[in-house]
């Protein structure tokens, strides 16, 4: 190597581009600069509402009663404890969770399964996947009120030509409960499915052509071939699924509107509730400040799930 | 050049926008829901406009239920939005508007003038905080043929009621006809079906803004109407049915008796009717040894708080519940009035007949409990009522939730 071009790789090596040497910038304070914009939109529209949520919930605010915010320290939270529908509806919306996240877990899985078999003409299972997907969540739940109801609905009508009676499916809690899961199942397992296929369809086809060679057959092929390799699809699917179930909002507003009494309403129908309905602005934030703690919660669970597996 | 371009014409948008009020018309806007008649009201609003020239009024409309009313205005009148002058409110929300600044008083009005419920409905801490616009309550929606085919009388208490009942469904054999149709889901019209019973009992929930609740009587009310549904004399899914959905049953000729605001005899009148000609309406009955009592409806005229034209918009108001106002649309639009003496009116009368009949009940029909917080005890009894009725609650537990949760609310 000659002195020369030692000196060329020196220059290219050391030189920063024309510009940033014009704005006399080391590369950490381009980065700063490049990053700003976004930095700026996310603490805008993300970290500033979180933090006004929170500081709004130790006030006494009720737009109702005309009186101005007075500071209230932790007495919106103490309310909490002592409040039998926070609690109930915080029950619900756990149980909600508990039952159609793995729900639509199974079901988006057979209807991924089913989607990937090689049929000929694909578009009708795959629309026929994305029609529950695309479908507003109110909409759903309206179509589903008419299916359960128990004069005019299909679901009565059918299991009359079964010979069953049927049920006034809303003046139960547990049936109406079920009816709340089984269209939540519904409308989110397609959801899981689409994510599940866009995975199965990664999976390199030579490995189930080496499993069928060696002898495995199809059941012993999709617990070690395509169940390990679905897990990442099978993590991000979940966590949406979870915080969205943690949110359930729509389908049981529709449906029962969170009757008979109070037994099939959700945390956000309460914070709902609280804040445009009563207008009471102080209680309904400290509500939606503990569920977004609880999804905070369910994030780092399964962020702390997808590590550990790396 | 470009520049000033952009200037000239900003400066001159400037100029133009700050000189139009001072020469042209005065707007404006009122906002009437949807199912209130706002194509009737536009021919008040005519009237107003010829008699007030410079002043022009146009409509908003919106909201079919009163719940989606309320939260369509909460969220205008927090947002301190200017837009509307006007607002049509229900009649159990002027006291929260009033408290939350969002409506203006009227000085020195007389409210003598209209029937004396209307006059304490729209007042607080003496004020007139907002005007009538027509009066509503409850009444007993019956079929004159079915009660006159059995020689039953109308009924005077829920027992005599429950009796007819028995005796028509006994000789008529049709199992598609049920005998009394009320609100059981959990809407605004499930917290008159608690009150029903429970005032006819000769109790207050709430007086000079205490609480007055009377344990016996809530249970009592309760008890009242699961008995309906667990004698069969009400269907067993009740607690799915609201306000409409008895119209829709009654006019289908499926129901003998029902509970029902005012505008369901139009309604049962009209040409989808299977019940024309053979309908009455009759005041409520009461529970025995009780007087019969009906929830107060009926909707106001309020202005609004950030209205940028209050003084014009407190004329208009003043017209729209004017005496003359009243009677368009009692013959009009079949709108009962809060005038007394509209009730003998010969053209009122040849218009809606029955008007000669809905006075007395108009006249004894109570206000729900007028506090600023009514939408969250509106919401304890309606959830309430729904619960027991589709049994997931005694009616012993109901009253013990509802004496709970309002004494938190109203102290």
């Amino acid at each position: 190597m000659t002195p020369s071009t030692l000196s060329i790789t020196d220059r290219i090596e050391k030189q920063p581009p024309a510009w940033s040497r014009w704005l006399d910038l080391s590369d950490r304070a381009l980065a700063v600069l490049l990053l700003a914009p976004t930095a700026i939109l996310l603490l805008l529209i993300i970290v500033y509402p979180v933090l006004r949520l929170g500081y709004t919930s130790f006030f006494s605010l009720s737009l109702t009663s005309g009186l101005p915010a007075e500071f209230v320290g932790l007495e919106n939270y103490e309310l909490m404890f002592t409040d039998p529908v926070f609690w109930e509806t915080t029950w619900n919306t756990v149980l909600i969770t508990l039952i159609t996240v793995p729900g639509a877990l199974v079901v988006g899985m057979a209807l991924a399964l089913l989607a990937n078999l090689p049929f000929r003409t694909q578009w009708p299972v795959r629309l026929s996947l994305l029609i529950p997907w695309a479908l507003p969540l109110s909409f759903a739940g309206l179509i589903f009120a008419w299916f359960f109801h128990s004069e005019y609905g299909v679901v009565n009508d059918v299991l009359a030509r079964f010979g069953i009676e049927g049920v006034i499916w809303f003046n139960s809690p547990n049936l109406a409960f079920a009816a709340i899961c089984l269209t939540i199942i519904w409308k989110t397992s397609s959801f899981m499915a689409l994510i599940i296929l866009a995975g199965l369809q990664t999976i390199p086809r030579s490995l189930y052509e080496a499993a069928d060679v060696d002898g495995a057959g199809r059941i012993r092929q999709f617990f070690e071939i395509t169940l390990p390799l679905l897990k990442p699809a099978i993590v991000v699917a979940l966590i949406f699924r979870t915080i969205t179930a943690l949110q359930t909002f729509d389908i049981p507003y529709m449906m029962t509107g969170g009757g008979p009494g109070t037994s099939t309403a959700t945390l956000a129908m309460y914070i709902h509730q609280n804040t445009v309905s009563f207008l009471d602005l102080g209680y309904g934030s400290a509500l939606a400040v503990v569920m977004f703690v609880l999804s905070m919660c369910v994030t780092v669970v399964y962020l702390r799930i997808i590590r550990t597996k790396d | 050049m470009k520049y000033s371009i952009l200037t000239k014409a900003l400066l001159s948008a400037t100029i133009f926008g700050l000189a139009v009020p001072a020469f042209a018309d005065t707007e404006l806007k009122v906002y009437i829901s949807s199912q209130h008649q706002p194509q009737v009201w536009r021919q008040v609003l005519d009237k107003f406009e010829a008699a007030n020239p410079g002043t022009k009024v146009t409509i908003e409309t919106g909201g079919n239920t009163s719940e989606a009313q309320a939260q369509y205005l909460n969220t205008i009148m927090s947002a301190k939005d200017s837009s509307l002058d006007v607002l049509i409110l229900d009649v159990i929300r002027p006291a929260q508007f009033a408290a939350a600044g969002w409506t203006v008083p009227f000085e020195n009005k007389d409210m003598a003038v209209y029937l004396p419920a209307y006059a304490e409905a729209n007042t607080v801490d003496e004020k007139a905080v907002a005007l009538p616009a027509f009066a509503d309550s409850m009444f007993l929606y019956y079929r004159k043929d079915l009660l006159a085919k059995y020689g039953i009388e109308p009924p005077k208490t829920w027992d005599e009621l429950k009796a007819a009942v028995k005796k028509i469904n006994g000789g008529e054999n049709n199992p598609d006809l049920q005998g009394l149709s009320f609100q059981g889901k959990a809407i605004e019209g499930a917290v008159c079906t608690f009150l029903l019973p429970y005032w006819s009992q000769g109790k207050n929930l709430v007086e000079n803004g205490k609480l007055t609740f009377d344990k016996q009587a809530a249970v009592n009310s309760l008890k009242l109407w699961k008995s309906m549904v667990d004698e069969g004399i009400s269907k067993k899914n009740i607690a799915e049915v609201a306000t409409d959905d008895t119209r829709k049953e009654f006019q289908a000729g499926n129901v003998v008796f029902a509970v029902n605001w005012s505008y369901a005899w139009a309604q049962s009148q009209g040409k989808e009717s299977a019940v024309v000609d053979k309908v009455g309406v009759t005041r409520l009955p009461a529970v025995a040894g009780g007087e019969s009592s009906t929830c107060l409806g009926g909707w106001e005229w309020g202005v609004s708080a950030f209205s940028e034209h209050k003084d014009e918009a407190k004329k208009l108001v003043e017209f729209l519940s004017s005496q003359e106002a009243s009677k368009h649309m009692a013959v009009n639009g079949s709108l009962l009035p809060t005038y007394s003496s509209l009730y003998q009116d010969a053209e009122v009368l040849k218009a809606a007949p029955w008007f000669a009949d809905a006075k007395q009940v108009v006249e004894t029909a109570k206000p729900r409990p007028v506090t600023p917080r009514y939408n969250e005890v509106s919401e304890v009894i309606r959830t309430t009522v729904n619960a027991v009725l589709a049994g997931v609650t005694t009616p012993e537990d109901g009253a013990a939730q509802i004496e709970a949760r309002l004494r938190r609310i109203i102290r």
